[in-house]
């Protein structure tokens, strides 16, 4: 009965209209938007990437050998299995054309390529009119980026290794780009028929050979994968399919759109303070109405439920309006997307997502709102009689405090799951948490500070001053909800701009000093003594470090699987470098264990990487077994030594004694610290004297990455912008809520004789405490969190960045300053007399 | 009568509402002398209150001359009123107006320290205490009863020893005992600081006690007042 009767009153209160409740809305509105916008986009590439598998694949499947061609066996398994085979070989080199030099990614192809999609080109022909090339001379076509930087154009001759090509054309499309996952260079697509005199596919020097296979309709992928396993056993392959053709873009895109999400959530709970505020003041206006409705006999069950009822369907309203712009917007932007985004993306209406934001929008609307809902229980019918019953601070009853804690852990708790970020989701929560405590802590402190500031005898006289003080430390305070929205909005702003600064500072600043300046590979045997020699008799050339190195996967731990033992650990995911070495390498200490004698010829023993090894809980005397070229070799672990991989210098995991490997093919590999000033000169001379060996601009190379990471950090920002933005309406939503009182106040204060001016200034004043306490928390917690993850995350040094806290800091007062003066308009225009008698 | 402290020529006052222009006060002729206590009666909606806004520089006239001390406050902008009133007004509210962020303490200091009076916490001090809410004064309005704020309202009216005292209603929200008190309080501080009382009451025992009553009809002077006051 009391339901039939709640949701009766709730709808004669609903009649007024919504307009107490645009804040409410926009808030809740806009927190699910972005949330839905950032899922539809993610599930939208995830789509692309599911629809388009094939092609980004090459192929239905694909069989990944490192450093060596399929066996003749191996290639007649797959000839057999699929209705077509592609060959492809990749591997990183230098074009030449004269004295100009580039990195490249080279694609050998056969006449099969691609067995999905098409290569376009420019002037357009077909890749295999291309590919043949012109006067006598094998055709080449090359990404834009690097024939630029070559000044070169089709027609004009370039060298790959000792193989002189004729270029054809602009390489505008590859439709398996994004499967291939991070190159350092720009693309040259050869036939690799024509690499046969290159002298860069000889025994041990790096590449890559893929096999793309295409079936027919129905095959069972999942069949074929273990009939391969089983019939090309311990080869060192690798199998991908169309099933997930792209694994690392789609684990990346899935871990940004999740991380999106999650600072989409930090906006929700921003949005939260605003829509508790807005059913706060609500509740404030119909107190009348419930002492009366009490009076004539209404149960606080009744009321309870008119008034959450009139919550739900607002909560409703405003899910709906955030999924119909979540949903609209991404789609009116796909076309601006699409242009952007190297990867094919299906844009359509995701319901998935829109689940997730609702539900999320749904949980964080209840989480706000029971407790001020509860407070309407709390109305006695004597509030008639009496004015400010509900200025009292009072505690809702236990149900609610334990139904308020159980929806934020169910929240937290869906997050997680969704997110499949449990460790990062929880931490956020946490730090968010946190956060919002000490927010709440510094609005407190914020406002007793002001109070007693505002009765110190030092401000006597600063009438000012000591009003602003009173309105802030006084009862009816905007500080709570200012503080916190503001706060929270700008404590993920603060975070991301010490994390973004500490990233940029570790690779512009520290990185350069000790990084080398080339890393150089596929240095043969023969050819290693000249190339040191070289190296070493240039005057601007400081240090050369060099090393053997094979490649290989590890298979298992002490006859086990390895990923059985030891989980997901990156040095399980492909294959690793591998070196060997008589003598532990300079520098390098050990840290357990003893490293083999110099001459030891006995059964392979190994050194590996101390940081690592206890990631993956391994201990000396365990064994390992390496896939090398097809060939297990099983290893003791005898050693443990510290490597640091941030210096960029040549670091192994794995160190085995020389008589283990030695036997193998393999190269070298060199470090060469130079000059800045001679690093053009030495790619010129020392590509010259040995045209097969690849040298990597390690600065050209720290700038990729570092544009990549500026990427992801724009991302994140715009995600910390939304929440900011959010933080705002909540600010715009608290100072228009607080108008009529200013007015009020101004009127008085002109009755007793203050100017605009004065009362302007008392108003900034205020605002501009306000805008201070949440900047100063903001940066403190900021902070915190920079700190965590540039600690715990990155593994790296922290340094508190001044100018992005300052910014915050300005930012904060600034805003406030222009959300609180934009609503003074009124206050100051209103005529005294007109104010006090309205509210006689 | 000499020297008007108040003095009013033909004030006319029109405002715009939902229902088009109302004309609020039509053609008010009247001045107030130094000392005087002058009461304002009528019907509700009479223009009583909006009479003593306009003496006070709280309304602006839409015709007509008010001066005031010799100021015609028509010509003044809003801050020069405010500023004006600082030093020469005290204005007692049917509905108290006390600012709710202040302590009574804080309320009472407000109007000094806008006039830049060094001593304005210990004046406003000793304008509590003769008030009797000296136990008071570290109290927010919402702490007190509603014969307390009105005394706040007193305190912060005189604080500053104004010319004139403005007084709408004041015992309007009270009962009757309180209401006197208030009444004795604020006759008390008039003959104390020598100050003019315009007083708009509904009560005519009240009226009864001021120096001369004007009665207010549908926004203009009763006749018997017009002919006196045109004398």
């Amino acid at each position: 009965m009391s339901l039939k009767n709640a949701a009766r009153i709730a709808r004669r209160e609903l009649r007024g209209g919504l307009g107490g409740f645009r804040i409410f809305l926009a808030c809740l509105a806009l927190g699910v938007a972005a949330i839905a916008a950032v899922g539809s986009v993610r599930q939208s590439i995830e789509t692309g990437l599911e629809r388009e598998g094939a092609v980004i694949l090459g192929g239905d499947a694909e069989i990944e050998l490192t450093y060596r061609f399929a066996s003749e066996r191996e290639r007649a398994w797959m000839d057999n299995a699929a209705s077509a085979v592609s060959e492809v070989v990749d591997f990183r080199s230098m074009a030449v054309v004269g004295q100009e030099r580039g990195l490249t990614q080279v694609k050998g192809v056969d006449a099969a390529y691609p067995l999905y999609g098409t290569v376009q080109l420019d002037p357009a022909m077909p890749l295999s009119d291309a590919l043949a090339g012109r006067d006598g001379l094998a055709g080449a076509v090359m990404d834009g980026v690097l024939v630029d930087r070559l000044l070169i154009e089709p027609g004009d001759r370039l060298r790959i290794g000792a193989q002189e090509f004729v270029l054809m054309a602009r390489l505008i499309r590859e439709p398996d780009a994004a499967g291939g996952g991070f190159g350092l260079g720009p693309r040259t697509i050869v036939a690799t028929d024509a690499l046969a005199g290159s002298g860069l596919l000889e025994p041990g020097t790096l590449y890559e050979t893929e096999y793309r296979l295409r079936f027919g309709d129905g095959i069972d992928l999942g069949a074929m994968e273990a009939a391969a396993g089983a019939a090309l056993p311990a080869a060192g392959m690798r199998w991908r399919d169309r099933r997930n053709g792209a694994p690392g873009v789609s684990e990346f895109v899935e871990r940004l759109g999740a991380f999106l999400v999650l600072v989409g959530l930090a906006g929700l709970a921003v949005g939260g303070i605003g829509v508790s505020a807005a059913v706060r003041a609500y509740l404030d206006e119909k107190t009348a109405v419930i002492a009366t409705l009490k009076t004539l006999g209404a149960e606080t069950r009744t009321i309870f439920l008119a008034y959450a009822i009139q919550i739900a369907v607002l909560t409703g309203l405003g899910i709906a309006i955030g999924l119909v712009l979540g949903a609209l917007v991404p789609l009116a932007l796909a076309p601006l997307i699409k242009a952007q985004l190297p990867l094919p993306a299906v844009f359509a209406i995701h319901p998935g997502p829109l689940a997730e934001a609702a539900l999320y929008g749904a949980l964080a609307a209840a989480i706000f709102t029971l407790w001020p809902l509860a407070r309407a229980e709390q109305v006695r019918p004597a509030a008639l009689f009496r004015d400010g019953a509900l200025a009292q601070f009072r505690w809702p009853r236990w149900p609610y405090l334990v139904i308020t804690a159980l929806l934020l852990v169910v929240l937290v708790g869906s997050a997680a799951l969704l997110s499949g970020l449990e460790r990062l989701t929880l931490w956020s929560a946490a730090g968010l948490f946190a956060a919002f405590l000490v927010l709440l802590v510094m609005a407190f402190a914020t406002r007793k500070l002001a109070a007693r500031a505002a009765r110190a005898r030092l401000l006597r006289g600063r009438s000012t001053l000591r009003m602003a003080l009173g309105s802030v430390g006084g009862p009816g305070s905007e500080a709570g909800s200012v503080v916190l929205s503001l706060g929270l909005g700008l404590t993920v702003l603060a975070a991301v701009g010490q994390i973004d600064s500490n990233l940029r500072s570790a690779i512009a600043r520290d990185l350069p000093d000790i990084a080398p300046s080339y890393f150089v590979v596929d240095i043969q045997n023969d050819q290693l003594a000249e190339f040191l020699t070289r190296a070493r008799d240039d005057a601007q050339v400081s240090r050369v470090e060099t090393a053997p190195m094979l490649r290989g996967v590890i298979t298992q731990i002490n006859g086990q699987p390895a990923r059985a033992v030891a989980g997901d650990h990156w040095v399980l995911q492909g294959d690793r470098g591998i070196t060997y070495s008589a003598s532990p390498p300079s520098g390098a200490r050990v840290t357990d264990g003893t490293w083999w004698p110099p001459d030891y010829s006995g059964a392979p023993q190994v050194s590996f990487a101390a940081e690592e090894a206890q990631e993956m809980g391994l201990k000396l005397g365990d064994d390992i077994t390496i896939n090398v070229l097809g060939r297990d070799i099983t290893a003791t672990i005898t050693s443990f030594r510290d490597v640091d991989f941030s210096t960029a210098g040549i670091g192994f995991v794995l160190s085995m004694n020389p008589g283990a490997l030695q036997g193998a093919p393999h190269t070298h590999i060199a470090t060469i610290y130079a000059d800045q000033a001679a690093e053009a000169r030495l790619l010129r001379d020392l590509g010259a004297a040995f045209p097969n060996i690849t040298l990597i601009g390690v600065r050209d190379a720290i700038e990729r990455v570092a544009g990549m990471l500026a990427g992801i950090a724009a991302a994140v920002t715009y995600g910390a912008l939304a929440t900011l933005l959010t933080g705002l309406i909540v600010l715009i939503g608290a100072a228009a809520a607080g108008e009529r009182a200013r007015t009020y106040e101004a009127a008085i204060l002109k009755t007793l004789g203050a100017t605009r001016g004065t009362i302007l200034l008392n108003f900034a004043l205020r605002a501009a405490m306000f805008g201070l306490a949440a900047g100063l928390v903001a940066v403190a917690a900021g902070g915190v969190a920079g700190w965590a993850v540039t600690h715990f995350v990155m593994d790296s040094s922290f340094e508190f960045e001044p100018v992005s806290a300052i910014a915050i800091v300005t930012g904060g007062v600034a805003t406030t300053l222009l959300a609180g003066l934009g609503f003074a308009w009124r206050p100051l225009a209103a005529r005294p007399a007109q104010v006090l008698r309205a509210s006689e | 009568m000499t020297d008007p402290v108040i003095s009013l020529n033909d004030v006319r006052l029109s405002l715009d509402g939902n229902a088009g222009r109302v004309d609020i006060l039509r053609g008010i002729t009247l001045d107030v002398a130094r000392g005087e206590t002058l009461g304002l009666v009528g019907p509700s909606g009479s223009g009583k209150s909006s009479l003593l806004m306009l003496m006070g520089g709280l309304e602006r006239a839409t015709g007509g001359r008010v001066s005031v001390l010799g100021h015609d406050l028509t010509a003044m902008g809003e801050d020069a009123l405010a500023r004006f009133r600082r030093h020469h007004m005290g204005v007692v509210f049917q509905s108290f107006h006390l600012i709710a962020t202040m302590t009574a303490l804080e309320n009472v200091a407000t109007p000094l320290e806008l006039a830049g009076v060094g001593d304005a916490f210990q004046r406003a001090e000793a304008e509590l205490a003769a008030m009797g809410l000296a136990d008071r004064a570290g109290h927010y309005p919402a702490q007190l009863s509603g014969g307390e704020q009105q005394r706040v309202a007193l305190a912060r009216a005189a604080v500053s020893h104004p010319d004139i005292l403005l007084a709408d209603e004041p015992t309007g929200n009270l009962d009757g005992t309180t209401g006197q008190s208030i009444m004795d309080l604020l006759f008390g501080l008039r003959d104390r600081y020598g100050s003019t009382l315009v007083l708009v009451t509904h009560a005519p025992d009240l009226a009864a006690r001021c120096d001369r009553v004007v009665h207010l009809v549908d926004g203009a002077l009763a006749a018997a007042d017009a002919r006196d006051a045109a004398e």
